[in-house]
């Protein structure tokens, strides 16, 4: 299911053996969390990218004669999709060089992994996720309390906007949105007791 | 060429069941009842009022794993892809979720662990996320288009709005389900909790592909709407 760690990637090539074939090793990357939908037709491609929140597509580059850089003008706020040569036979370098990366029929299944991590930018910080600061934990337990921003703001000595930042930063740490959420993190963490929740 | 990698209309109804059991649901949301005998898919169709090519297409782009975005010459029903939409949501809200948290119950009923009965406060937090995501599609969303069908337009929204702001659905799901895995006490009924859990996973599954059919089937269909109309307009 889609989270905020889902890659979404879209395949877009002719061939349907090149197309599940790369459909399917993408499924062998578990940890990448990579949600795949497979293109055929240029109309396909151009519905997917007007509608889908795409990040990475992963295109031949002779997809329809030649792959049509233009369908990609996005409107400004919107986040650029990062575009991958899927090279299934050789193909001139000059052709490649319009791409943000080059992923052949021959790569491993390890490299293919790799190239997409690059281009996501994603490094796999360990240390950093779950591991909440003094302060986050702070906060924390003052949401757990049931405390507004402004009342947490002024608890800790902090403006309305740091105290957000941390929730932001807490939210994205412990992928827990939710009050009630945090309540049981809290007190699993031993961060709260449970007799000072109140039933409500 | 024969059809060979879909569904069509001259298959018999049973055959569809027995080769894909995510199909049961498809075909209760689109308000077709079991016990269709020998039955071809198109014959059922017309009993239950279900517009036939609309149906298949559902089926044809559940049972193909939802991989890839066709276009569809065949002209789609939106009213009838609406209904079954809609439909789908009711079982969500009314059937599945419902039955799921009679089961988180039974399983943290004997906890004496109060972080039992936290979780169920989690749970009912989650469902009213997911239901005012739905209500805002019911209402929202479904209603602009039958006003599109209508000639209506409303210049305040676009499908395109919609399509990029609906992943949070599963992303609630998936969050109560790890905030169960990793913090669940100790002394619940195990076997009870996982038969939760297990209807949880089944449910996120049914939701992913809700989702997709909203994203791949009823969106783009809409967007091409959307054009014809200001085409004409033109």
């Amino acid at each position: 299911m889609k989270t905020r760690d889902t890659i979404s990637v879209a395949i877009a090539d002719q061939s349907v053996i090149v197309r599940s074939g790369m459909y399917t090793a993408l499924k062998r990357l578990p940890k990448l969390n990579i949600q795949a939908v497979e293109i055929s037709t240029c109309a396909g491609l151009e519905d997917c990218l007007r509608t889908q929140p795409i990040d990475i597509l992963i295109v031949n580059p002779y997809f329809n004669g030649f792959f049509n850089f233009d369908c990609l003008q996005t409107e400004q706020d919107e986040v650029k999709v990062k575009v991958v040569a899927l090279a299934t036979t050789h193909t001139d370098p000059s052709v490649l060089n319009n791409f943000d990366a080059t992923i052949t029929i021959f790569d491993s299944l390890a490299k293919i992994g790799d190239t997409i991590l690059k281009l996501i930018n994603r490094e796999d910080s360990d240390d950093e996720q779950e591991t909440l600061t003094d302060r986050e934990k702070e906060v924390v337990i003052c949401i757990v309390k049931g405390m507004t921003n402004k009342e947490i703001a002024d608890h800790l000595f902090l403006s309305v906007h740091t105290v957000n930042t941390h929730r932001k930063n807490i939210t994205k740490k412990l992928q827990i949105h939710s009050a009630s959420g945090l309540t049981i993190y809290a007190i699993v963490n031993k961060l709260v007791d449970i007799n000072e929740i109140q039933a409500d | 060429m024969v059809q060979i990698t879909q569904y069509s209309s001259k298959d018999k109804m049973s055959s569809l069941i027995s080769g894909d059991d995510t199909l049961l649901q498809v075909l209760a949301c689109f308000g077709i009842s079991l016990g269709f005998g020998d039955r071809t898919v198109d014959q059922v169709c017309k009993l239950s009022n279900v517009d036939c090519a609309t149906f298949l297409t559902v089926v044809n782009f559940v049972t193909s794993g939802f991989s890839s975005i066709e276009t569809h010459d065949h002209e789609l029903s939106l009213p009838c892809l609406i209904t079954y939409l809609r439909q789908t949501h009711i079982y969500y809200l009314d059937n599945l979720l419902p039955s799921i948290r009679e089961k988180l119950v039974k399983a943290t009923s004997l906890s004496k662990d109060k972080v039992g009965q936290l979780i169920i406060k989690a749970f009912d937090e989650y469902m009213r996320e997911i239901k005012k995501h739905m209500d805002y599609e019911d209402q929202t969303v479904f209603i602009y288009v039958e006003n599109l069908l209508k000639g209506e337009q409303t210049p305040t929204f676009k499908i395109k709005t919609y399509s990029k702001h609906h992943d949070l659905v599963g992303e609630r799901l998936t969050e109560l389900k790890s905030i169960i895995i990793k913090y669940t006490p100790a002394d619940v009924d195990n076997y009870m909790l996982m038969s939760a859990l297990l209807d949880i996973f089944e449910c996120e599954k049914g939701l992913e592909w809700h989702c997709k059919i909203e994203d791949y089937l009823f969106s783009p269909l809409v967007l091409n709407y959307e054009q014809k109309l200001i085409k004409n307009e033109d």
